[in-house]
């Protein structure tokens, strides 16, 4: 087991909302309040939270000081509320977060900068001090508490999903920023892994290509498309060969790259073979008896989730999806 | 001190060095005064002859009991005055640095004048407390312990019992050698060649095993070390001998009926060996050993042993042995390639360690040198070897530091496969080649041979279609390339093994950061660590190859040898123990970093040779039950009220309490004439923590302006030391004093520019301060 030298809240949590998460995937954040609220975290959704900037800032339109201005500022209100715990459900977020923390902390012209900036346009109120913010134990990826509190998974168990054969992928940002603040290891990343076994469904040890990332690689998707796809595909034909039935991810980004575009990647490839994305909280909340589509919102997804509940043997009434245009 | 003391003081011109800047006249006007002061002498140069008949002259004529001689540093001609003062004992004299703590960096007469006066009266202030002492001979055990039985161990050992010391050499294995023993094959630059390592390295251990003043116990580990008397009495355990290595004929009977299997860790694992075996045919020594973890105690062993040596109920044995000194040298292990998944090291039998490749070509290992691939039993086409793995790596579960050997290494297994198998391809991913001194000619050679090389460090190894991949970006010409090949060799990283870590934390001595054993000083005392009569060889010290590893063995040898053999005199400034006031709490014996005090027949010993005199204890005790010999605290404060003696109204004092390292850097301000402050008074201390708040505060309410602290920062001591500054700041303000008159600074030997300007700095400050 991995020694935890972090801290990982199960209480006056800010659950930090992620926009990919609540444009393309808003399952995943309905999943995570349904597993929190199960195992008894208490959290609350602050509405004055902006955006990390996290897609901005990789596509080069924000600079690092804007970027750890919105920080502070976001900074603020989780302490005001006095729920200074970050959990965030995105591995960018979690990572841009932890940076502009960083560097608050640690440049003093920076967090000078962003301070006077504040004080010029009348938001004293934001005005960050030093250690504020201790980048390593308060913010923490909502992995980080599944994995933490993984013995009490079973004790809300409503249906079985042993029999999948699941192959999980990891966020960078989660993993491969901030090397010192990642459980369960990076080169071969199994934090998902373990909260896996716990629910009796463990993913497959190894897969070629497993630490690899997952192509999206924000603008490179649109600027460098086919860069970015024949990342995506070394993947995606790798899973093909391990006959998985569902990819697990930690990060609505890479659930974009997979299940958005799974079509492309099987018309490039000529390569087909069904296997449904799910993020971990969607999983954990399916094994909790949480409903489909009210819960883990799956009419939002691209690759429909339909023949994974008939595999495991779930009911579910496709005119809930009001989504997909039925033939 | 007696009540009237006989001090006479000579004042040297130092042929105009000092008589140029100071009015040496006015000074000993001054010094007339003084009722204590039984004779004043100039000379040109006092450390001529001629200067030594005035002093002997005076020292009889005027029945002096003290001496002060103010010249130069007593660093230049401490020992020659030493010498002067005859027949008074050598340690009755002071010497104040008027020459480059004074003349030399002060530009105005009369401020030099001032200050070299000050100087002065500090100095007789000071040696009115110098006691009579002796350098202490001591005499080091002349026995050895040598933890470890590698080359390193193995070569210490024999130069030791050459040199009529009696050593103990003790293996955690079951048989010596250690990593050269299992290489196979190692090379000779010059030579162009790979020669037999075991051939190279029998002779050495044929040595050994026939010196009769060295003892070698083999399954034996280090349990227990404690100090004493400058001593070490050791604990160390012994492996069961459940076979009796005096009645074993290593007949092999026992193999051949023995059911059970444990991996062979001779040959890396790549087969299984029994549980009761002999861990390769040339192991010394030459008998069975039983490996109890796999052992199902079955007795089939006991029934065919025609000597009966097996004894299946054997226990580990406790053996107490008393050491003058220790020799680390257990060596290394290699980076745990699990830790890279994406090299599937654990995964894919076709991925090798370069040792595991080592025994596949060793005519004595599991397919009798016959190179072939593991998964399909064929000579490879093709091998890729990656570099670095676990070396130069930024992660955290990364080496930062070179291996320093691999390169060679991978050249060496790389070649041997060239020249024993043309037709095999072999392709090395490197970060960088470092082959530095002659080993570049054997570089140019291997690579001459058609060794190809990438310049890139492989992403991951996948298996496809029944042969392995190696993805890598070959970083020259920046394409990605995809490398097909039979096998994978992996270079992993020397890191510090288990044993040497465990043998470091019984014996106390410090690590690295890279938990290598840290020597004393990693340019100029490679060899000692910070406990005297403990060295270091071998890549327990950190990685290294076969030739540095023997002459560092060598080295540690000699200078054991120089302990026992050299009849050693030691300074007199160690610890003394007031024996009615100590409670052998033992805080002291704790506290010391050199292991010098131990507790012996009811009192507090202190190890001579150990004893660095820092007076870091002093601090330590609850009772005020230790001094330094020659240092007391009376002194310190003396010297103090002698600087502070003639002050007069419109004059700043600063008092700098400098450690060893501070005053050379203050000589070096003085070598070098960058101006120094008039204000600053240096007062050379063994180590910043033996002054005292009492000191401190004595200074700062006896006419000091400020008190600078200056501190080699590299100690172990540093954190504590800039607590109890703090501390101590805490308590001038309680005192109400001003704590910015207090300042302590890090001060190195070549930054006395820097050390110049703090003072500078600091006198400035003080010049401004209200209270």
């Amino acid at each position: 087991m991995t020694e935890i030298d972090k801290f990982i809240p199960t209480k006056n949590i800010t659950l930090f909302r992620s926009c990919l998460v609540s444009a393309e995937y808003p399952g995943v954040e309905s999943s995570t309040k349904y597993v929190f609220d199960k195992l008894g975290v208490e959290y609350v959704i602050d509405r004055n939270q902006s955006c990390c900037t996290g897609l901005g800032h990789y596509y080069d339109i924000f600079d690092e000081l804007s970027t750890a201005a919105l920080a502070a500022r976001n900074f603020h209100y989780a302490i005001k509320n006095d729920h200074k715990q970050y959990v965030p459900m995105c591995a960018t977020c979690y990572a841009i977060l932890k940076s502009s923390a960083k560097l608050l902390n640690e440049k003093d012209e920076v967090r000078e900068k962003v301070n006077k900036a504040f004080r010029e346009n009348g938001l004293e109120e934001f005005q960050y001090d030093k250690g504020d913010i201790d980048v390593k134990n308060d913010i923490t990826h909502v992995v980080d508490v599944l994995y933490y509190l993984r013995d009490k998974i079973p004790e809300h168990k409503k249906r079985d999903i042993s029999n999948l054969i699941i192959a999980t992928h990891h966020g960078c940002h989660y993993c491969k920023v901030h090397y010192d603040d990642t459980l369960c290891g990076y080169r071969n990343p199994e934090i998902i892994d373990k909260i896996c076994e716990v629910m009796d469904a463990p993913a497959l040890k190894w897969y070629d290509h497993k630490p690899r990332h997952c192509g999206g690689g924000f603008r490179q998707r649109y600027a460098n498309r086919e860069l970015s796809l024949d990342a995506t595909e070394d993947k995606f034909l790798s899973l093909h060969k391990e006959n998985v039935d569902v990819l697990l991810v930690m990060c609505p980004n890479c659930q974009l790259q997979f299940d958005r575009y799974q079509q492309v990647l099987e018309d490039r490839t000529g390569d087909k073979h069904y296997f449904a994305i799910l993020n971990i909280a969607q999983l954990v909340a399916l094994y909790m008896g949480a409903d489909p589509y009210k819960v883990l919102g799956i009419q939002t997804h691209t690759v429909n989730v339909e023949p994974l509940l008939e595999k495991l043997g779930i009911d579910y009434n496709p005119e809930e999806d009001t989504l997909h245009v039925r033939k | 001190m007696s009540e009237n003391n006989r001090i006479g003081v000579f004042l040297c011109h130092c042929g105009g060095n000092i008589s140029d800047y100071v009015d040496l006249d006015k000074v000993e006007e001054k010094l007339a005064d003084n009722e204590c002061v039984c004779s004043i002498k100039h000379h040109e140069n006092l450390c001529s002859l001629e200067g030594r008949n005035i002093i002997k002259d005076q020292i009889l004529r005027k029945d002096l009991d003290r001496v002060v001689i103010s010249a130069c540093s007593k660093i230049t001609h401490g020992a020659t005055f030493q010498k002067y003062i005859k027949p008074l004992n050598p340690y009755l004299f002071e010497m104040p640095n008027v020459r480059e703590q004074c003349s030399w960096v002060t530009n105005n007469k009369e401020d030099a004048t001032r200050k070299a006066l000050s100087l002065v009266n500090s100095a007789i202030e000071s040696v009115k407390y110098n006691e009579s002492l002796k350098k202490i001979p001591t005499k080091v055990k002349n026995s050895v312990l040598v933890v470890g039985a590698g080359i390193s161990g193995i070569t210490a050992a024999n130069s030791l019992a050459k040199q009529g010391m009696e050593v103990t050499l003790i293996e955690k294995r079951p048989a010596v050698g250690g990593a050269m023993i299992q290489v196979g094959k190692v090379f000779t630059p010059d030579k162009m060649s790979e020669d037999c390592a075991a051939c190279l390295l029998n002779p050495v251990i044929h040595e050994m095993v026939h010196n009769e003043h060295i003892t070698l116990l083999t399954n034996t580990v280090l349990e227990k070390s404690t100090r004493n008397s400058g001593n070490f009495d050791v604990i160390l355990r012994k492996k069961p001998d459940f076979v009796d290595p005096e009645k074993c004929t290593s007949c092999g009977k026992c193999t051949q009926v023995c059911p059970s299997y444990a991996p062979d860790e001779w040959n890396e694992g790549l087969n299984d060996r029994k549980s009761i075996y002999k861990p390769f045919p040339q192991a010394v020594p030459s008998t069975y050993t039983l490996d109890s973890d796999s052992c199902i105690k079955c007795g089939a062993c006991l029934n065919v042993c025609p000597t009966n040596a097996i004894n299946l109920d054997a226990i580990d044995e406790l053996i107490a042995l008393t050491v003058g000194s220790v020799v680390i040298a257990s060596g290394h292990q290699r980076f745990d390639t699990t830790k890279r998944p994406e090299y599937g090291h654990a995964f894919y039998e076709d991925v090798l360690s370069q040792m595991q490749l080592a025994r596949l070509m060793g005519v004595n290992g599991p397919t009798h040198g016959h190179l072939t691939v593991p998964s399909t039993g064929k000579i490879p086409k093709r091998v890729v070897m990656i570099q670095c793995v676990g070396s130069r790596d930024q992660m955290p579960d990364g080496h930062k530091y070179c291996s320093k050997v691999c390169c060679m290494v991978a050249l060496k297994n790389a070649n041997l496969i060239r020249s024993h198998y043309p037709d095999t391809e072999i392709i090395i991913c490197y970060t960088d080649i470092r082959t530095p001194g002659v080993y570049e000619k054997y570089y140019k050679y291997v690579q001459d041979n058609g060794i190809k090389l990438i310049r890139g460090r492989p992403g991951e190894i996948a298996r496809e279609d029944g042969h392995m991949v190696v993805r890598i970006e070959d970083t020259l010409t920046r394409t990605k390339q995809e490398i097909s090949t039979d096998l994978v060799v992996l270079s992993a990283a020397l890191e510090s093994s288990e044993g040497t870590m465990d043998a470091a934390k019984t014996l106390g001595v410090p690590l690295t950061e890279d938990n290598f054993v840290k020597e004393k000083h990693p340019k100029m005392q490679p060899v000692s660590t910070d406990i005297e009569g403990i060295f270091v060889c071998g890549t327990a010290q950190g990685p290294k190859d076969i030739t540095d590893s023997i002459i560092q063995a060598n080295t540690a040898a000699t200078k054991i040898s120089e302990l026992v053999n050299g009849g050693l005199e030691v300074e007199p400034f160690i610890a003394d123990i007031n024996v009615k006031r100590c409670i052998l709490c033992g805080k002291c014996i704790e506290n010391c970093r050199y292991q010098a005090l131990s507790l012996n027949n009811n009192s507090i010993r202190v190890g001579p040779i150990a004893c660095t005199g820092c007076g870091d204890c002093i601090i330590t005790c609850p009772k005020e039950a230790i001094s330094i010999l020659g240092q007391s605290d009376e002194k310190l404060e003396a010297s103090i009220k002698g600087v502070l003696k003639d002050k007069s109204d419109d004059e700043q004092i600063i008092i700098a309490f400098l450690d060893d390292i501070g005053n050379v850097s203050a000589n070096n301000m003085g070598i070098n004439r960058v101006e120094c402050p008039s204000s600053i008074r240096i007062i050379n201390v063994p180590f910043v923590n033996r002054v005292k708040y009492r000191h401190i505060k004595y200074a700062l309410t006896h006419g000091a302006d400020g008190v600078f602290l200056g501190e080699y920062p590299d100690g172990p001591k540093h954190n504590e030391i800039r607590e109890n500054v703090k501390v101590m700041k805490k308590h001038l303000e309680d005192d109400g004093i001003n704590p910015e008159r207090l300042l302590i600074h890090s001060v190195f030997i070549p930054y006395f520019r820097g050390l110049a300007n703090q003072f500078k700095e600091f006198d400035e400050e003080l010049k401004i301060l209200d209270n």
